[in-house]
């Protein structure tokens, strides 16, 4: 489905679901941690759009948007967010643990900064393989405090490994800003690696982050080298939940109305055969996870090593 | 595994490295990791002209992060490759300990099966000669504790043969390997391919009045204490290897402990929380009446570990410390202890520096 639709339509259709879970938290029919990528969306699908479904991403406990963006299924997701046996992680990731092996969607990881030596690793491999894929990490700003951060850059670097690392810059680790966490430049800091570096600031137009990424990608495969990206990004909603924080005092809501002012999503109105489309494709995943089974007894312990 | 067979004995590090040179042979796919991998010292010899022979491709020697190059192993296991990873000393994992505990032993679990990393971890035990506090510990019982690694600690030259190939030859799990450094020069006897090493446990002794469970060296110290015992004493001690600390065999341990009634349990770590606490839930759990007396646990003592020699020889167990645990347990008066107060005394073969 996501993939007929253009670039703006699935970073609306993926905040169409997300608004729908919106909907469905208080039921109590998902009972975990969310993590919203509300807000955020037009970054998964522009860094999405242009990779093909070999080419594999690692990213972060908030990563509902990356997963349907990279084409994971949407009826798993829906029932792994309520535990069910049909989910894409059959009830044992929830959320925070979401994978779509299938679309080379790698895994996601609830501790800031740990998928980022995966992804390294991962790239390794495919250099001694000889595969022409590359491998994309999506990582917060927060993660850039992070000693492994450091380590996997500069292993990624001396290796001239094909990845590409993707900060979104959203100014915040939880609830902690920036310059009240780091003391130096994230782009200097990631020039000093020698990386191939770029930055874009107006990222909530999907097809302009797609383009942008398409000329990173072209860089990346021909001439084998890592990438290092910084997206802006805006998240509309708290850390983890699904209210709104604005008046909690550590953000402003000036900044969210100046960024919001030039969302697509918000700004632009959608064709009714598509809204229609996309919230028939919505409500049929909810019934799907809603009617799955529960995992057993049994399934508790499938999948621990002996 | 031919050049195995040519050979009647081998010593522990040789052991090693025959296995990782199979592994590196039989399966383009295996690479090795580590710090000093690639060196002239070659982790004691266990990967001495590897690098020369496969590549720096394939045996890579790291930057010092720890965290980095375990989820790395990880990452690159994701997409086909085995890696065998070292640290020179097992106090280095701890570093690590965020990517082995909350990544790759639940990478399997927590996506529903849809990966299934593997990997070796050396971890390297570094015991004697003023190791000190950070260089010497022994942490088997952290690893146990958690679902979704198989924790070993292979005491000769066939326990590491059997495993090592089983994991190179498979390539379906996370196995964390404890190699005490005072093995790697002993010689060992090769009778190979018994499988006797890949059930958790085995018995090295039979014996009907006591069961000593040992771990790693603690099973040659056990060995050497039932001998003696047996001449001075007139006692039979059964000594068990307890190979897997993680998956031990519980059957064998239960049946032993029923049939002498007695247990001492031997590890090289500390005792609270650890390998003799669970043999001890394990026998409190399926019948403690078979239990003629208390049970006792060898091990270090409840400290750092000291640098100095005189405290480090107090700091561990020694086989004089076993014979005299044994006899209380038994209900026997102390008459003759064996010479050799010092653990290295015996194996005095080793020197520093490192």
């Amino acid at each position: 489905m996501i993939n007929s639709l253009n670039l703006v339509e699935r970073a609306f259709f993926i905040r169409r679901i997300e608004e729908k879970i919106i909907e469905i938290y208080p039921t109590d029919l998902v009972q975990s941690p969310l993590h919203l990528s509300i807000g955020q969306e037009s970054l998964a699908v522009g860094v999405c759009s242009n990779l093909s479904n070999e080419d594999q991403l690692f990213t972060t406990y908030r990563s509902h948007a990356y997963y349907l963006a990279k084409g994971g299924n949407l009826k798993a997701f829906m029932a792994e967010l309520m535990g069910r046996k049909t989910g894409c992680c059959h009830g044992k990731g929830g959320s925070m643990h979401l994978a779509d092996s299938s679309v080379n969607f790698m895994g996601t990881s609830a501790i800031v900064a740990s998928t980022l030596p995966h992804a390294v690793g991962a790239a390794y491999a495919n250099l001694i393989h000889n595969k022409s894929n590359i491998v994309v990490c999506v990582i917060g700003d927060g993660a850039a405090d992070a000693g492994v951060y450091h380590e996997s850059l500069n292993f990624a670097s001396l290796h001239n490994l094909p990845i590409v690392f993707v900060i979104e810059d959203n100014d915040l680790a939880v609830h902690t800003t920036k310059k009240e966490r780091q003391s130096f430049d994230l782009e200097k800091h990631a020039e000093a690696y020698g990386f191939l570096t770029y930055s874009l600031n107006d990222t909530q137009d999907p097809d302009a982050v797609s383009k942008f990424m398409q000329g990173i990608y072209l860089e990346v495969k021909t001439k084998r080298k890592a990438a290092w990206v910084k997206l802006k990004a805006f998240r509309y909603k708290e850390h983890v939940g699904i209210s709104e924080d604005f008046g909690a005092g550590y953000r402003s809501k000036n900044d969210y109305l100046a960024w919001s002012a030039k969302d697509p999503l918000i700004t632009k109105k959608f064709e009714i055969e598509i809204i229609s489309k996309i919230n028939l494709e919505i409500d049929q995943a909810i019934e799907f996870a809603k009617n799955s089974p529960f995992p057993e007894l049994a399934d508790l312990y499938t999948d621990v090593i002996q | 595994m031919s050049s195995f067979k040519q050979k009647s004995e081998l010593t522990y590090a040789e052991a090693i490295y025959s296995c990782m040179n199979f592994a590196m042979e039989s399966s383009s796919d295996a690479i090795l990791i580590g710090q000093g991998i690639g060196d002239f010292k070659g982790i004691f010899g266990t990967t001495t002209g590897l690098l020369e022979k496969y590549g720096k491709q394939r045996v890579i020697e790291t930057p010092i992060a720890e965290e980095m190059m375990t989820g790395f192993a990880l990452g690159a296991s994701l997409n086909g490759l085995y890696p065998i990873m070292t640290h020179i000393r097992a106090d280095f994992s701890f570093v690590a300990m965020n990517q082995i505990i909350n990544l790759f032993a639940k990478y399997q679990y927590m996506f529903g099966g849809q990966f299934k990393p593997a990997g070796l971890i050396r971890m390297i035990v570094g015991r004697s000669w003023g190791q000190g506090a950070q260089h010497a510990q022994s942490p088997q019982s952290m690893f146990s504790h958690v679902p979704g690694i198989r924790v070993i600690m292979p005491y000769s030259a066939d326990s590491v043969i059997e495993n090592y190939k089983h994991e190179i030859e498979n390539k379906n799990r996370l196995v964390i390997s404890f190699e005490h450094r005072n093995l790697y020069d002993i010689n060992f006897k090769l009778e190979l391919n018994h499988g006797n090493y890949l059930n958790g446990s085995t018995v090295q002794r039979a014996g009907k009045d006591l069961t000593i469970v040992a771990t790693s060296i603690m099973v040659l110290e056990s060995l050497r204490a039932a001998q003696f015992m047996e001449e001075n004493y007139g006692l039979s001690v059964e000594v068990i290897d307890m190979t897997s600390t993680s998956h031990p065999d519980k059957n064998l341990i239960f049946e032993s402990v029923s049939k002498t009634g007695r247990l001492i349990v031997a590890d090289t770590s500390w005792a609270p929380y650890g390998v003799g606490a669970e043999v001890s839930r394990i026998i409190c759990e399926k019948n403690p009446s078979v239990l003629k007396s208390p049970i006792r646990s060898v091990g270090m003592e409840q400290t750092p570990c000291p640098t100095g020699k005189t405290l480090e020889d107090m700091f561990y167990p020694s086989v004089r410390t076993l014979v005299k645990s044994a006899l209380e347990v038994c209900g026997k008066n102390v008459e003759k202890l064996p010479e050799g107060e010092s653990y290295r005394d015996f194996y005095r073969k080793f020197k520093g520096p490192f």
